[in-house]
């Protein structure tokens, strides 16, 4: 009895259309909004704006591009950008996670507190580190732009201009603002990555780590060849929604230094801002967020490819 | 919890020092902001820059001598006496008249869309197996991915070629709504389709077999139960749209219709000196969103812990 019900319901859900009208308006939308303008940026990136309109300039726009000393600086950038914001972040969210895993008690509390630089806009946290560095008025000023410390001028982060580069063009060492600006990102997406790991953290059965305490592996080996190896998928996962929000984000840029000075925070998403709405060349800049488009492409179909193996 | 690396209570007393420490750092740039917000300008532009204005002549910190100030929040909402209105004084600051209610407006709308979307299309998929069911719930998983900045240019030229387009009743407040709809909806389509898993479909089948039509299962059975996970994704679309910038910055050209994230850009500009105008400024737009976290704060990691894994 309960078998043929089960059937019928299944008939009914199979044979109906009724699924197809839920969904409907969703997949119009995301159609209109997500697919339309990635197909019309694939279209503008082979254009060129004249007075007379839009004109067909083929591969021209990808290759002037390239030829922009500030293209291949910008990536520089990006790189450094990217390899100290995700690694600092990774770190220090494991360590946080792994804290919050070990005490007994008041873990809700700590989370509650530390999640709050989460819920705070990229822009307004950029202002809040630039506040705190502000030249001679921010309130870190004091003790960074104070020679006795940083010789022989003192730091002022904002202005200082990078050092000159070790490795021909590769913009290494960068600029102190480069630098914080990796620490405010950091700053902002810690808390979502120490949730993240300690919730991978609490799938690690107890019954494994117990065993291997009692065969004699101490913490940092239970860590090493236990815990890591179980949490690798979701670390991965971490690692790649970081390296995406890193690449795409613009708003800390904006508000915490301008591409300052100079152009030593110029980073990828914020060199597409400038050929676009400063420049006024919208071909030049389809063709950079189609290269972004596809790195952004390679992290998300390798995050699919994992949660699928996963689940 | 059990605790693995150590069963050591003093261990237990270090770690949660430890995480007092990283607490309290994490709260500093917070902590600091409000400090700079209730400082006079005499007080912000010194050097060196002091933390506490409370200094006198002869004391370096005199409780009673703190010279606390508001003129930082005065200027950003810019209170005017006017005898017509309720309280006595009318806020004319453009943050609290133009750009905060516009804010309100296009993070409310756009919630209010995406759960009942979401909910419609969350169900579908949770509720129907239909041909293309994977394929497609698998483009919305990727897509949920796609930041904002690739997608700008087209839709940026998209929204100038509707403004010259004399559509009734359109203007820029509609495009942006439906922009934003695009981009939060699909990570809110997976987290309704999670929380919908987690409702037992016997329920409904009882409904269905008892000769209710299928949306009349949907909407007496299954959407009350569905009602603090839809709350979730409400809460979690409206600080996504609340902290938006860039899009509401570049695509909106009307003055009157651009969002609070803009004003606060806009401040950045104007009041190069005036730390304290820019703190309050800060402040008066993130708070509401950290007091709505702390009083929803189960709801925000609900629907994080359903869309972490996939987002």
């Amino acid at each position: 009895m309960q078998q043929t019900m089960t059937r019928f319901v299944d008939k009914v859900r199979l044979r109906n259309t009724f699924p197809f009208w839920l969904i409907l308006p969703t997949i119009i939308v995301l159609l209109v909004v997500q697919v339309y303008p990635a197909i019309y940026t694939v279209w503008l990136s082979l254009q060129e704006r004249e007075p007379s309109g839009w004109v067909f300039v083929g591969l021209e726009n990808f290759v002037r591009l390239f030829n922009t000393s500030l293209f291949s600086e910008s990536i520089g950038h990006t790189a450094i950008y990217l390899a100290g914001y995700t690694s600092l972040t990774m770190v220090l969210g494991f360590f946080v996670a792994l804290l919050l895993h070990q005490v007994t008690r008041f873990s809700a509390i700590y989370i509650t507190f530390l999640f709050i630089p989460w819920i705070i806009a990229d822009i307004i946290v950029g202002m809040v580190f630039r506040l705190l560095v502000f030249p001679d008025y921010g309130l870190l000023s004091g003790i960074l732009q104070n020679p006795a410390f940083f010789p022989p001028d003192g730091l002022s982060v904002l202005t200082a201009a990078p050092s000159p580069p070790w490795f021909g063009d590769f913009p290494f060492p960068p600029a102190p603002a480069l630098i914080y600006l990796i620490l405010a990102s950091t700053w902002r997406a810690l808390p979502f990555i120490t949730l993240l790991l300690l919730a991978a953290m609490q799938t690690v059965p107890l019954e494994v780590i117990e065993s291997s305490r009692i065969d004699g592996a101490n913490g940092w080996q239970v860590i090493r060849h236990i815990m890591i190896p179980l949490m690798l998928p979701t670390m991965v996962v971490a690692l790649f929604s970081l390296t995406l929000n890193g690449m795409n984000g613009i708003g800390m840029v904006f508000s915490l230094t301008g591409d300052g000075p100079g152009t030593s925070t110029e980073v990828l998403s914020y060199m597409l801002y400038s050929i676009g709405w400063s420049q006024l060349r919208f071909g030049r800049a389809a063709a950079l967020a189609l290269m972004i488009a596809v790195v952004n492409w390679l992290l998300i179909s390798g995050t699919l490819r994992i949660t699928r193996v996963n689940n | 919890m059990l605790s693995f690396l150590s069963r050591k209570s003093g261990n237990q007393v270090l770690m949660n020092l430890a995480l007092i420490l990283i607490t309290l750092f994490a709260m500093l740039p917070i902590a600091t902001t409000v400090l700079i917000s209730f400082k006079q300008q005499e007080d912000i532009t010194r050097k060196p820059p002091n933390f506490f204005p409370c200094d006198t002549a002869t004391q370096a910190f005199d409780w009673n001598a703190c010279r606390w100030a508001v003129e930082g929040y005065e200027r950003v909402i810019d209170p005017e006496a006017s005898p017509s209105s309720l309280l006595g004084f009318t806020l004319t600051g453009n943050m609290i008249r133009i750009y905060l209610p516009n804010t309100l407006l296009y993070a409310t709308a756009t919630s209010l869309i995406v759960v009942l979307l979401a909910g419609l299309s969350g169900y579908a998929f949770s509720r129907y197996r239909f041909r293309g069911h994977g394929a497609l719930m698998t483009a919305i998983l990727a897509i949920t991915g796609v930041p904002l900045l690739t997608n700008l240019l087209a839709l940026y030229q998209v929204s100038i070629d509707l403004r010259k387009s004399s559509i009734p009743f359109y203007d820029d407040r509609m495009f942006i709504i439906v922009v934003y709809i695009g981009f939060f909806l699909p990570l809110s389509v997976w987290i309704a389709k999670g929380f919908f898993d987690a409702i037992p479909r016997e329920l409904e089948e009882a409904a269905l077999i008892d000769g209710c039509g299928p949306l009349g299962a949907l909407m007496r059975i299954t959407m009350p139960l569905a009602l603090p996970g839809m709350t979730a994704v409400f809460l979690l679309t409206f600080v996504n749209v609340w902290n938006e910038f860039i899009a509401g910055y570049l695509l909106i050209a009307t003055n009157d219709f651009k969002p609070a994230m803009f004003g606060l850009y806009d401040f950045l500009g104007q009041n190069i000196i005036n730390l304290q105008v820019i703190a309050a400024a800060c402040i008066i737009i993130a708070m509401p969103m950290v007091i709505l976290f702390l009083f929803a704060r189960q709801s925000f990691f609900r629907a994080m812990t359903e869309g972490a894994v996939k987002g």
